[in-house]
């Protein structure tokens, strides 16, 4: 998806490499942190924010147009590059969004830095190790595999054409992941018992046919982040902000302008 | 010209519906398929046909590493040759190789390098791979890490076996206060290495700045040409030509009295290991990180992407396999000789589900009518 007008890319440099990050709207801040395939997205979601909201939409590094980040190699080195972004962009705290990975990596940084987040949204999270609820290893799939189970209505999917750039970028994107959550497997172990730090107002959405990550999981999150709800979004998968993203941003505005409204 | 017999030891007995319900044999494919006994024939049939092989002539014989397949019964390779070490006395033992990355303690394969290069008299080939796609799966490794802990356990095993005080080895992957192997290996400064790859960029540079052998493995004529003049040209960027032994090429070859009969009785047996044996698990064929995007893009866009879907007689004519009568494999050889190079043929005889019988008249026909002929031909050059 290439940018609208509303948001301008930039790139920034960051102790271990560049970014690269989209930032449209205005408003209180808000850092809407990517899943396995949003990088470089602005999607109807980010343009939904948008109106609320001064989205910074950054790609994480090694993925998207971001840089290798050699050093980078396990997922505190993001949060703390998270905590960092925050403090270069001068935002003592703000909203953060994430989806899927980026809403694993969204709670450990409410989990890291609790009075830095204010309100937190987390759509289809990973990120917690909750053995009896497997996440699908969607590393041992081909990427028409990697569709549909992310996908509820594969119809909604972005076209996969035949295209080198794009497969060799959705390689780099998925080998990130990787990088980043091999072993152990899509999750911190100790994330779990952590989450109690989290002071946040919160909103955990889970996906109704999430085929990749079980019920478990943000039933979880909600059960253990103090302020917090859960709310399913029915007739979509795994890449709920992608395959819906107006249906998403309807439950996600709300939420946050109900805080709006109150504050 | 070099001749190794190299061995899969694959476990061939399949149950008949195996293709209805599984889409490969390896990572997941139940171990309640092997069954016990048959197993324990398949390694003495296979020990005693790589022990055959030396005394029928060939040069190596060569044994190497997978994990949670019935595409090849190895897991502990070292553990082959140890049983070979005493019961043979001329040929190199070959381990092709240690899959490095995906071990979790690379001291523990210096230290049984170590053991096995006493064990077998100085004949051993020490041979590193980064293991095949699943086998990250099977043992819970990043891909990612494939590289780096490659070349990092790699340099930790060379600087074991020629240290002669103890080290501390802190690096990315591995950390060890006291590093101090005993034995130290037999052949001094160390066994030689090969390093067995399917083209990737990174391994052909890497084994030719440190002037390892490089054994291509299966791919089609053009795309091992394109590996080993790469491999010659990154040579060449360290100053020095590579000598052909430093180049080495493992493929099935199937010997038969006549080339109808040799295609005939290799159909099934050569179509089964590329049909069915070489399937990896949707996703594993290409492990995210496992490839850096500079290679993958190459092999895109050059399309070396390889399939193995084919029939014996494309498998003949793309180069990937040898099959004939020894005049016709003699040729062949020679042929591909000429046109890649290479100064040492891995010839994987019993090959998918070769029968034993098979195997050893395959064997028997290519050491005595096809090795000859080369040793022939390249002693009045060497004199």
């Amino acid at each position: 998806m290439t940018p609208t007008t509303t948001a301008a890319e930039s790139r920034l440099a960051m102790p271990g490499g560049e970014i690269s990050l989209l930032r449209g709207g205005d408003g209180p801040p808000l850092l809407f942190l990517h899943g396995g395939g949003g990088a470089g997205a602005w999607s109807p979601l980010h343009e939904a924010l948008s109106r609320h909201f001064d989205v910074i939409a950054p790609d994480h590094p090694r993925m998207g147009r971001s840089d290798d980040f050699e050093s980078f190699g396990a997922i505190d080195d993001l949060v703390l590059h998270y905590d960092d972004l925050l403090d270069e962009l001068g935002i003592p705290s703000a909203t953060v969004v994430g989806a899927s990975f980026g809403a694993w990596l969204a709670a450990e940084l409410a989990v890291l830095a609790p009075a830095r987040v204010e309100q937190l949204v987390l759509m289809a999270p990973i990120g917690l190790r909750l053995p009896d609820h497997p996440v699908t290893d969607i590393f041992l799939m081909h990427p028409e595999q990697r569709v549909a189970a992310a996908f509820h209505d594969t119809s909604r999917a972005p076209a996969m054409d035949g295209d080198i750039d794009a497969f060799v970028q959705a390689y780099r994107d998925m080998s990130a992941i990787a990088h980043y959550a091999w072993k152990p497997f899509m999750s911190d172990p100790k994330l779990e018992g952590r989450l109690r730090r989290v002071r946040a107002r919160t909103l955990v959405v889970a996906a109704g046919e999430d085929r990749i990550v079980p019920r478990a999981h943000p039933e979880c999150y909600a059960e253990r982040i103090a302020d917090a709800r859960l709310v399913v979004v029915e007739d979509v998968g795994h890449a709920l902000d992608v395959e819906r993203p107006e249906a998403v941003a309807d439950v996600v505005v709300s939420f946050l302008s109900a805080e709006e409204a109150r504050s | 010209m070099k001749f190794n017999f190299f061995h899969l030891a694959p476990y061939p007995y399949l149950p008949e519906d195996w293709e209805d319900h599984h889409e490969t044999m390896s990572l997941d494919f139940p171990n309640g398929n092997f069954d016990p006994e048959v197993g324990h024939g398949l390694y003495h049939r296979y020990l005693d046909e790589l022990e055959y092989a030396e005394s029928v002539g060939f040069d190596g014989i060569a044994v190497n590493e997978h994990h949670q397949t019935a595409y090849g019964i190895m897991p502990s390779p070292n553990i082959m040759a140890a049983a070979l070490a005493r019961r043979t006395s001329k040929a190199k033992i070959m381990v092709l190789g240690n899959a490095i990355p995906i071990r979790g303690n690379p001291l523990r394969v210096a230290e049984e390098i170590a053991m096995l290069d006493h064990l077998t008299d100085g004949r051993l080939v020490s041979g590193f791979v980064r293991g095949i796609g699943w086998e990250y799966f099977a043992h819970s490794i990043s891909p990612t890490r494939s590289r780096s802990r490659f070349d990092e356990a790699h340099d930790l095993i060379i600087k074991a076996w020629t240290s002669t005080e103890p080290f501390q080895w802190i690096g990315e992957n591995y950390e060890y206060r006291y590093v101090n192997i005993w034995p130290r290996p037999l052949q001094q400064p160390h066994p030689p290495i090969v390093m067995a790859g399917a083209g990737s960029l990174e391994t052909m540079r890497w084994c030719a700045k440190h002037r390892h052998t490089f054994m291509a493995v299966i791919s089609r004529t053009e795309t091992i040409k394109a590996w080993f003049d790469g491999f010659r040209e990154y040579a060449a960027q360290e100053g020095y030509e590579p000598d052909p032994e430093q180049l080495g090429w493992v493929a099935p070859v199937y010997v038969g009295e006549t080339d109808k009969k040799a295609i005939e009785e290799a159909r099934g047996p050569i179509e089964w290991y590329f049909k069915k044996s070489l399937r990896q698990p949707p996703g594993a064929g290409l492990p995210p990180g496992y490839m850096s995007t500079e290679s993958l893009r190459t092999a895109l866009t050059k399309g070396r992407i390889p399939n193995f879907d084919l029939s014996i007689e494309e498998l003949i004519a793309g180069g990937y396999i040898i099959v004939g009568s020894p005049s016709t494999v003699a040729e062949r050889i020679h042929a591909l000789q000429e046109t890649l190079g290479f100064g040492q043929l891995g010839a994987n005889i019993p090959v998918g589900t070769v029968s034993q019988q098979q195997t050893r008249e395959s064997t028997d026909a290519f050491a005595k009518e096809v090795i000859p002929l080369f040793r022939e031909k390249t002693a009045p050059v060497a004199t």
